[in-house]
């Protein structure tokens, strides 16, 4: 035996050996006081703000980039590039005035022709950027994004000079300020867009103008950011970011524990772990613009009779969730999420087992007799099923009804949403912008994500009413009244909660923002 | 020889051509579409997508160009990742997977040639049922639980090697362990049950009667004969292991190729699952002919029929 573990053991260490020699690349290090290190959690899928849509993203972007606006604590528009702005025309003339100190990268100042040529850019048909639309409020924008306007002076934005920008609306639109806020309004180089091309965003090309410059971008794996000595808010304190790429929350965390990562979001945290981690002096919990729903297909039976839809939400005890999901979940019965304008938990039905059996014995099935077989579809998720489950119960337990569950790989799941929908479906919505617009809009008759196929033209009417309304007292009246045509009276979707960020930040570093639109805000970060 | 060369090489294209021409179909066929999004999109904002990408076209008008693109080298752009070709991503990840698979199966030929060796001749003694036992495990194993095992214990509990950071010092041990562990169990399996068969064969009675020593019996005479089956199994397994594994590269955040037969699906981005089904495809197709080559090298039988 020994003869051949000598012939043979050569050929066991070689590799091994090899395998050390190869794994000696970049010297492994834990970061110091100014090296932020945080997980993206994947790869962006692009860091063109005309193209991108989605949060990893728009995280890395909302560090490089600053915009006419910013929203501040109270979800309302402020001025960042923008010095001020005028409204006229009873709202559908506004101009916005620049600072003349904000400096791109490469040093030239930061223009009204630069948001010309950006909001010009997300509207060409050619850019085909699925957040085009966000600006058909403007003179002609939709037209030319169709292909029926060939001229782009005729779309209603326009540099004045190089400090003035005047956008003129087809109507008065209250929200548009809060558009100001998001990314794919930011200002863009033309020269450097049409020099490069689809590489225009490439570490080697990319011009930019917020707290932080991209240094380097190795695909799949990390990017990196250095403080921007020009940000003409002052230079960052760390000097350096490291934004990783790791997918598994579990390897997340092992490099948190080994201090090789500085920051942790839910994208970063095991859900078992969350409790464990809520003990820890970094840990915060962030209330999140999203929320969580169910809808009912009106058109079909049994939901196409309010009365069902009323008692399926009366028999809903939303407490659960939290204690389910250990998120941080708020439930919510309306609509409109908190910290958002005209927010009011008072608006839907809350839990009423008594009331909901009484409702569906109206409807003609007490104790959930003779009710028809439904089902109950979300998308292949942990948390979703956690969540569908719970629902299951609690309607067995209260109606005497059993919703057969179904669930979908999420595009398959989508797919059947618009086709043939489920009796009752899950889905979520995220603020694009902090304007209850965007969360109401949902569900008017003509929205492509009303897959509840409930119309009701007094609800269209009162949100058309609140987007042209400039004063906000006014505007939360019209909101209140349509919640309560949302979330009591129509009921075509049930509101479950909404949702919150879990956040540790390591205690080298203090000041990480981390905003209610899922956006991580590096520029104030400092070691302790 | 040629003319071998020139039959597989036509043989592969065929290949190619059916296994493009299945993923192109299939993708299509499948329910969800690579624009469908939670906040759906409008008509006039998913016409401009679909024209961009040629969307809007008859289907043997995609399938057209789709070819065409493949005959010249160009496999198109992603639909996930904007700025980028599904070229520069086969470019950027591929050598990853390709790293990550070598040291894997280096690690499980290291592994498996002297275990499978000593448990077939040492059958039936300790040895032979730990190797068996550790094989077995090898094999149960599912390489999501090996790896997040490794990393409990290497990098949370002993604080020895890292969990991700690929390049970094120690960053490849753990998961070249994890992809490499049920390769060399498999392979330890098959070496020690062909060994076991050759062992026994008339011919190595007759070199051992005739005084040969034992290791040139074993390594020279018995081992060269029972590789047949284990060349069988190694191209489709160096094709695998060379393009990456999703598990892996998804728990170490590895920045590879593999985890793209997943994700690429689950986005329905069809030019990168077309890229990177053709790319193993291509891969496979390879290995099995050096396999079909080394079968004559290590059998002069099979060159003669």
């Amino acid at each position: 035996m020994l003869k051949i573990f000598r012939t043979a053991s050569p050929y066991a260490f070689a590799p091994l050996a090899f395998l050390l020699v190869f794994s000696c690349g970049r010297s492994s290090q834990v970061g110091g006081d100014k090296v932020l290190r945080v997980n993206l959690g994947t790869e962006p899928p692009s860091l063109d703000w005309s193209l991108a849509t989605d949060h990893v993203s728009f995280n890395v972007i909302a560090n490089l980039m600053v915009g006419l606006t910013e929203f501040d604590k109270e979800l309302k528009p402020a001025p960042v590039i923008a010095r001020s702005w005028d409204v006229s025309e009873g709202g559908k003339t506004i101009v916005f005035h620049l600072r003349d100190d904000v400096l791109w990268s490469d040093g030239k100042k930061v223009t009204a022709q630069d948001f010309e040529y950006s909001w010009k850019r997300l509207l060409h048909p050619k850019t085909a950027s699925e957040y085009a639309y966000i600006l058909f409020d403007i003179v002609n924008a939709e037209g030319f994004h169709r292909g029926k306007i060939d001229d782009d002076r005729l779309i209603g934005v326009a540099a004045r000079d190089e400090r003035t920008l005047e956008v003129r609306l087809k109507h008065p639109a209250s929200y548009f300020l809060s558009l100001t806020t998001f990314e794919v309004t930011y200002p863009q180089r033309r020269d450097v867009v049409e020099r490069f091309g689809p590489k225009w965003t490439e570490p080697e090309h990319i011009v930019t103008n917020g707290p932080f410059l991209l240094s380097s971008w190795r695909h799949e794996d990390e990017i990196q950011l250095r403080a921007n000595p020009r940000f003409f808010l002052g230079k960052p304190a760390v000097e350096k970011v490291e934004m990783l790429m790791i997918n598994e929350k579990t390897t997340a965390l092992a490099l948190y524990e080994q201090g090789r990562l500085d920051f942790l979001d839910n994208h970063s945290i095991p859900i078992f772990e969350k409790p464990r981690l809520a003990e820890r002096q970094g840990f915060r919990r962030v209330r999140q613009l999203r929320g969580y729903y169910y809808g009912f297909a009106t058109d079909r039976r049994p939901f196409d009779d309010v009365r069902v839809r009323r008692a399926f939400a009366l028999a809903i005890d939303r407490s659960v969730f939290p204690k389910i999901l250990h998120g941080g979940e708020e439930p919510a019965t309306s609509w409109i999420p908190p910290e958002m304008l005209a927010h009011n938990p008072r608006i839907g039905l809350s839990y009423d087992p008594s009331e909901a059996r009484k409702l569906l014995s109206e409807a003609g099935y007490p104790d959930g007799k003779g009710f028809p077989p439904v089902t109950l579809g979300y998308n292949t998720d942990e948390d979703h099923k956690i969540v569908a489950e719970a629902m299951q119960g609690m309607w067995k337990r209260n109606l005497g009804v059993l919703a057969r569950l179904e669930n979908q790989e999420w595009k398959v799941y989508l797919h059947k949403l618009q086709t043939d929908p489920p009796h009752i479906f899950r889905l979520g919505w995220g603020a694009d912008f902090p304007d209850p617009d965007n969360f109401m809009r949902l569900f008017t008759s003509l929205s492509g994500n009303n897959n509840t196929r409930w119309k009701n033209p007094r609800y269209d009417q009162l949100i058309e009413s609140a987007a042209r309304e400039w004063n906000g007292e006014k505007r939360v009246q019209l909101y209140n009244q349509a919640q309560k045509i949302l979330c009591e009276t129509d009921l075509p979707i049930v509101p479950l909660f909404t949702t919150a960020e879990s956040t540790v930040l390591s205690s080298r570093f203090t000041g990480l923002e981390y905003n209610s639109m899922g956006r991580l805000l590096l520029h104030q970060v400092r070691p302790k | 020889m040629v003319r071998f060369l020139l039959k597989r090489l036509l043989h592969a294209l065929a290949v190619l051509w059916v296994v493009a021409t299945l993923t192109f179909v299939l993708l299509r066929i499948t329910p969800g579409g690579p624009f469908d999004r939670e906040r759906r999109l409008p008509p006039e904002v998913l016409a401009n997508i679909a024209a961009k990408y040629h969307l809007d076209e008859p289907l043997w008008s995609q399938y057209a160009r789709y070819l065409k693109g493949i005959a010249k080298g160009d496999l198109g752009p992603s639909y996930k990742y904007l700025d980028r070709s599904v070229r520069d991503i086969v470019a950027d990840t591929l050598p990853v997977s390709a790293t990550l698979g070598l040291l894997a199966l280096g690690l499980a030929l290291a592994l498996s040639f002297p275990a499978g060796l000593t448990a077939a001749y040492y059958q039936s003694s300790w040895t032979d049922r730990l190797c068996l036992f550790v094989a077995t495990l090898g094999i149960s194993l599912p390489s999501f639980i090996l790896g997040a095992l490794l990393i409990w214990i290497f990098s949370l509990q002993l604080g020895w090697l890292q969990a991700g950071r690929w390049g970094e010092m120690g960053s490849a041990v753990l998961p070249s362990f994890t992809l490499g562990a049920a390769p060399a169990a498999y392979l330890t399996y098959l070496l020690r049950s062909s060994l076991l068969d050759t062992l026994g064969e008339d011919f190595i009675r007759t070199a051992r009667a005739k005084g040969l020593r034992e290791s040139r019996v074993l390594f020279k005479h018995a081992l060269s004969h029972s590789l047949i089956p284990v060349l069988t199994v190694f191209g489709p397994l160096t094709a695998a292991l060379l393009t990456g594994s999703f598990v892996v590269e998804y728990v170490f955040a590895i920045p590879g190729m593999g985890r793209f037969f997943i994700t690429a699906v689950t986005d329905r981005d069809y030019p990168l699952i077309m890229g990177v089904t053709l790319v193993y495809t291509a891969l496979l197709v390879s290995a099995n002919l050096v396999v079909d080559l080394l079968y004559s090298f290590f059998d002069p039988r099979i060159r003669t029929r």
